[in-house]
C-alpha cells in the first residue's frame, strides 16, 4: 500500500514535470530576429513593459494589474494566432498545448500569491509566453508582401 | 463504446501511422532508427493486432484480455530499449560513461526481464486479478526512473540537444501518467474510479508522446543569425585581393 502511494505521488509530479519540460522546450525556440517586437507596438501589448519591470528594476508585482493585462495580451494575442495570416483559423497544436500551459501558469500565479509566495518568477514565464506567441504572429505577419513592403515594416512605420 | 474512447483511439492510430511515415518519408529513420522501430512496432500492436483481437474474439473475451497485456508488457519492454538507445546517443561524447551505463542497463534489462518473465508464467493463470496492475505498475514505475535519470544525465552533461530532449520528455508522460494510475487503481481496489480513469488516461498519454515526439522531429533547426558584413571584413578582402 505505502509503496503504491509513493508510486502515485511521485508519477503524478513527474507527469507535470514532464509537460512542464516540454512547453519550456517549445519556447525556447530561437527566432531569426525579434518579430514580436512590431507586434507588440501596434497591438501596445504590455507584457514586454512588465517583464522589463522586473528583470531591470526587480519592481514589486502589482498582483491585480499585473493579472488583468497579461490576461488580455493574452486573449489578444490568442485571438491573432487565430486569425492573422492564417489559412486555418485555428490554433497549431503547439499554441494550444502553449495556452493551456499559460492557463496553468496563471492559475498558480493566483496560488503563489494566496500563499505570500514569490509571484516574478511566475509573471516572467507567463511573458516567455506571451512573447512566443507575438513572434509566431510577427513571423507570420512578415511572410506577407504589399507590394515593396512587408506587413511588419508597415506595422512598424504607424 | 465511449464515442469519446473511440474518437481517442483513432487519432492515436493516425498519429502513429503518421510519425512512422514521417520518419520514413522524411529520411529520419536512419538517425533516429530506435524511434523508427519502437513506433513501428507500437503501430503494429495497437492499431493491427489488437483490434484484429479485439474483432475476433470480443472485448470482454480472455484471449483479448490476455493478448492486450502481455502486449503491452511488450511495448514496455521495448521502451526500455528505446531508453536504452537515448542513453548512448546522449553519451556520444563519454564514452567512459557509456560503458558504465551500458553495463548497469544491461543489469536492470536482465532483472526486468527475467523478473517480468518469472512472475508472468507464475501467475498466469490468476492474470487478471490484482496481480497485473500491481506488475504494470511496478514495470511503467521502473522504466519512468531510468527515464528520469536519462533526463537528469541531460541536463548533467548540458547537452544543447533539443530533440532528445522533448523525445525523452514524450517518454516520460507515457511512463508517468500509467504507472500514477496503475497506483491509483492498486490503492483504490474495487472502485471504478481508476479503472475509468486508465481506459482514458492511457490513450491520452501515448497521444501526449506521439504529438511531443511529432514536435521534435519535425521541428524546423535552429536558424542561425549571418552576422553582417562590417567595414573591417571588407577592408580585410581588400588587403588579401591586394598584390604585395
Amino acid at each position: 500500500m505505502f509503496m503504491a502511494a509513493l508510486i502515485l505521488i511521485i508519477s503524478t509530479a513527474l507527469f507535470f514535470f514532464y509537460i512542464q519540460t516540454v512547453c519550456q522546450e517549445i519556447l525556447r525556440r530561437r527566432f531569426d530576429r525579434d518579430y514580436y517586437k512590431a507586434i507588440v507596438h501596434a497591438n501596445r501589448f504590455e507584457f514586454p513593459a512588465i517583464r522589463k519591470a522586473i528583470e531591470e528594476f526587480n519592481a514589486p508585482v502589482d498582483y491585480a494589474r499585473v493579472r488583468m493585462t497579461l490576461k488580455c495580451d493574452f486573449l489578444a494575442l490568442t485571438y491573432l494566432l487565430k486569425n492573422a495570416c492564417n489559412v486555418r483559423p485555428r490554433l497549431s497544436r503547439e499554441e494550444r498545448l502553449l495556452a493551456l500551459y499559460f492557463r496553468a501558469t496563471l492559475a498558480l500565479l493566483a496560488l503563489r500569491h494566496g500563499l505570500k509566495l514569490r509571484e516574478q518568477p511566475v509573471v516572467l514565464r507567463l511573458t516567455a509566453i506571451l512573447q512566443y506567441f507575438a513572434n509566431v504572429i510577427g513571423q507570420r505577419v512578415n511572410l506577407v508582401r504589399f507590394g515593396d513592403l512587408t506587413a511588419s515594416d508597415y506595422l512598424l512605420d504607424l | 463504446m465511449d464515442a469519446g474512447i473511440v474518437v481517442l483511439q483513432y487519432t492515436t492510430y493516425l498519429l502513429e501511422a503518421g510519425l512512422l511515415a514521417y520518419l520514413l518519408l522524411r529520411r529520419r529513420a536512419g538517425r533516429l532508427s530506435a524511434l523508427t522501430v519502437y513506433v513501428g512496432l507500437l503501430l503494429a500492436v495497437d492499431a493491427i493486432s489488437r483490434p484484429y483481437f479485439l474483432y475476433r474474439f470480443g472485448f470482454a473475451s480472455p484471449q483479448y484480455a490476455s493478448f492486450f497485456w502481455l502486449t503491452d508488457v511488450l511495448l514496455v519492454l521495448a521502451a526500455f530499449g528505446l531508453i536504452a538507445a537515448f542513453f548512448r546517443r546522449a553519451c556520444a561524447r563519454e564514452h567512459q560513461l557509456w560503458r558504465h551505463i551500458r553495463l548497469l542497463l544491461t543489469v536492470v534489462l536482465i532483472l526486468v526481464a527475467g523478473v517480468s518473465w518469472f512472475s508472468l508464467s507464475q501467475y498466469y493463470n490468476q492474470l487478471f486479478t490484482q496481480f497485473i496492475i500491481e506488475f504494470q505498475q511496478n514495470l511503467y514505475f521502473t522504466c519512468l526512473v531510468l527515464n528520469t535519470l536519462l533526463f537528469l544525465l541531460i541536463q548533467k552533461l548540458a547537452l544543447a540537444d533539443g530533440e532528445l530532449t522533448l523525445l525523452v520528455s514524450g517518454l516520460g508522460i507515457q511512463f508517468a501518467g500509467p504507472a500514477g494510475n496503475f497506483a491509483l487503481v492498486h490503492l483504490t481496489a474495487g472502485s471504478g474510479f481508476g479503472n475509468v480513469l486508465y481506459t482514458y488516461l492511457g490513450p491520452l498519454c501515448t497521444l501526449g508522446m506521439l504529438s511531443t515526439w511529432f514536435v521534435a522531429v519535425a521541428r524546423v533547426p535552429r536558424t542561425v543569425r549571418v552576422p553582417e558584413l562590417g567595414p573591417q571584413v571588407a577592408e580585410m578582402a581588400v588587403t588579401v585581393g591586394r598584390r604585395p
